[in-house]
């Protein structure tokens, strides 16, 4: 579906993703951890186009990304960034009503079609009830989940996620990342979420790959790649692996924890 | 309906009172009654006839082309530079639109038609120069925030004082000038009207059909350009229009300011931020306010007739700072600063 291969990025001299290469099958959640300042985010941003990559290729379904257009790239790829930000006085159903942007022509609108599906993709995320409620007057687990409903309704096969989760509490961040996962697994859509928390991506994606100083350090299942081996490469950071009914669990030691602080 | 469409739905209602409050109303013994039969007859052949349809028709329609294109402009502005406060006479457009029409009337006797096309450059001159300003002042590439702002004062004060130099060195032609460098809504300037409405009319029907990137723009460049959005052309294409529309008005009643910078703001808590349904808003509204400012400027200080534009610097003052303690001096919106 997505295929990176050997890219090089980097802002200016910074050279952030070094010869990195990644496989991204259709209908597979992909999870990418690993320490702050590691390429996660620019990795996303790369795919999008946003940032100039100085050397490889990325490939949607073969096709060189570059040579894509916005309105066809969006078509195909749904990108959530990391900080969101909507104007005040917008409601959410107007913020939702523009992720169709891609499929509307110039003068016209949503079709009724694109409308069933906005109110299908509110009542989805939890928000069917608050589509004339201004964005900005939302709660912080609502707003973020209006955020991934736009993305949603943008109707993409490949969706892209930078850290989606911040700022949720720890139902929301089950809550949001159990509706990706079934849109995966039900309708074929291929993820790509950066987490920061390990055992988040241990329990909702079928493949981590941890990432440092813009190297893969180990990229498969979380069972394979969960290792505490794996966690002291890529971050520094001693860590105990459990594994409890198939799910595998990290656990940062307390005495090296404290060691840090001090 | 809803309370947004209510609001919409009424600003042309708005407007066409403020149309025929404009065009009735007035010092003389033109009744308001004869001056909107006169409006409809649309001959000349009475003094009544005569005053509306060549001095009250044209200030009308001069004050609703700056008032529309001005409103507009700053919605859009304030939106793509991400600036509460920005608009045309914020970022330097109309200085820069103003300096260069006074120069190329003082330096090359330029005519009518050349000075309109002094009027584009100049606007779009100053906009660059605002943000050149700001980011060598910022060691930004993107400056926003309040140096943006201050670099734009500091252009307009720059180019004021240049434009007022011109007029100083020539006694004999300040005459000319002297009204339409503080904004002169009068009918005297129909002629320039005629001559340069289509610039604002086709800036208008761009903006228009940008409405919907521009909104999209509105989310962050990068969640813009992930919906399909071309940012940097769409940026430029309204900045472009921006240009065309204040330069524009600058070139028929000189520099008027305050509807670009506050129409906007009263609108968006009533019909929303989404530029589809606020442009228009804006534009009609805009077209409103200048109406009944100008309305005001001949009539409340009767004998005396202000300067539209010199009112609306009044107000537009006063309005500036209440969107300074709003946007900047608040806890809450420390972030956009």
């Amino acid at each position: 579906m997505l295929k990176v291969s050997n890219i090089t990025a980097g802002y200016g001299r910074l050279v952030v993703l070094h010869a990195l290469s990644a496989n991204f099958a259709r209908g597979r959640v992909t999870a990418f951890v690993g320490p702050n300042g590691c390429g996660k985010s620019t990795l996303l941003k790369a795919i999008m186009g946003f940032m100039p990559i100085s050397g490889g290729e990325i490939l949607l379904e073969g096709q060189p990304i570059r040579l894509i257009g916005r309105k066809a790239l969006a078509r195909r790829i749904a990108y959530l960034p990391q900080e969101c930000q909507c104007p005040d006085y917008m409601t959410l159903g107007e913020l939702i009503e523009l992720a169709g942007y891609s499929r509307y022509s110039l003068v016209g609108g949503p079709s009724a079609r694109d409308r069933q599906l906005f109110a299908e993709i509110l009542d989805l995320v939890g928000l069917a009830d608050k589509a004339g409620c201004q964005v900005n007057s939302l709660s912080g687990g609502q707003r973020q989940r209006a955020w991934i409903a736009m993305v949603l309704a943008q109707e993409a096969d490949v969706i892209l996620m930078d850290e989606p989760v911040n700022h949720l509490d720890m139902k929301y961040q089950y809550a949001v990342l159990g509706l990706v996962r079934e849109l995966s697994a039900r309708h074929g859509k291929t993820v790509i979420v950066v987490l920061h928390d390990l055992n988040l991506a241990s329990a909702f994606a079928d493949d981590v790959v941890m990432l440092r100083d813009g190297k893969v350090v180990a990229a498969g299942p979380a069972q394979e790649t969960m290792t505490a081996a794996n966690v002291e490469r890529a971050f520094d950071f001693e860590a105990d692996i459990f594994s409890r009914d198939g799910r595998v669990v990290c656990l940062p030691r307390m005495s090296h924890a404290e060691a840090v602080a001090a | 309906m809803t309370r947004r469409s209510l609001v919409l739905a009424s600003t042309p209602f708005v407007l066409a009172l403020a149309f025929f409050a404009n065009i009735s109303l007035g010092p003389g013994s033109i009744s308001p009654a004869g001056a909107i039969g006169a409006l409809f007859h649309m001959e000349a052949d009475s003094y009544e006839g005569a005053v509306v349809l060549y001095q009250r028709l044209p200030r009308a329609l001069i004050a609703i082309y700056v008032g529309a294109t001005m409103a507009v402009s700053g919605a859009v502005l304030q939106g793509l530079v991400r600036n509460p406060l920005a608009s045309p006479s914020t970022l330097g457009m109309n200085a820069g639109a103003t300096v260069f029409v006074v120069a190329g009337a003082y330096l090359f006797d330029f005519g009518m038609t050349a000075q309109g096309m002094a009027a584009l450059v100049g606007a779009l001159f100053g906009f660059f120069a605002c943000v050149a300003i700001a980011r060598l002042a910022g060691g930004s590439a993107d400056p926003r925030g309040l140096a943006l702002i201050l670099s734009g004062a500091l252009v307009s004060i720059l180019f004021i004082g240049i434009a007022n130099a011109f007029l100083l060195s020539d006694p004999a032609r300040r005459m000319d000038f002297l009204g339409w460098v503080t904004g002169n809504i009068n009918h005297v300037y129909g002629d320039r009207l005629y001559a340069f409405w289509w610039i604002g009319a086709a800036a208008l029907v761009l903006l228009a059909a940008l409405s919907r990137s521009l909104t999209l723009i509105l989310l962050g460049h990068e969640k813009a350009a992930s919906a399909g959005v071309r940012v940097d052309l769409v940026s430029n294409l309204a900045i472009g229009a921006t240009v065309l529309a204040s330069g524009s008005a600058v070139a028929i009643c000189g520099p008027i300011g305050f509807v670009g910078l506050v129409v906007p703001h009263i609108l968006r808590p009533l019909v929303g931020s989404n530029l589809s349904a606020l442009l228009p808003a804006c534009m009609v509204t805009g077209a409103s306010v200048c109406l009944f400012a100008d309305l005001c400027a001949r009539a409340a200080f009767h004998p005396y007739v202000l300067h539209t534009g010199v009112l609306m610097d009044l107000l537009g003052g006063l309005v500036f700072i209440v969107i300074v303690r709003r946007f900047y001096l608040s806890g809450s919106a420390r972030g956009l600063a």
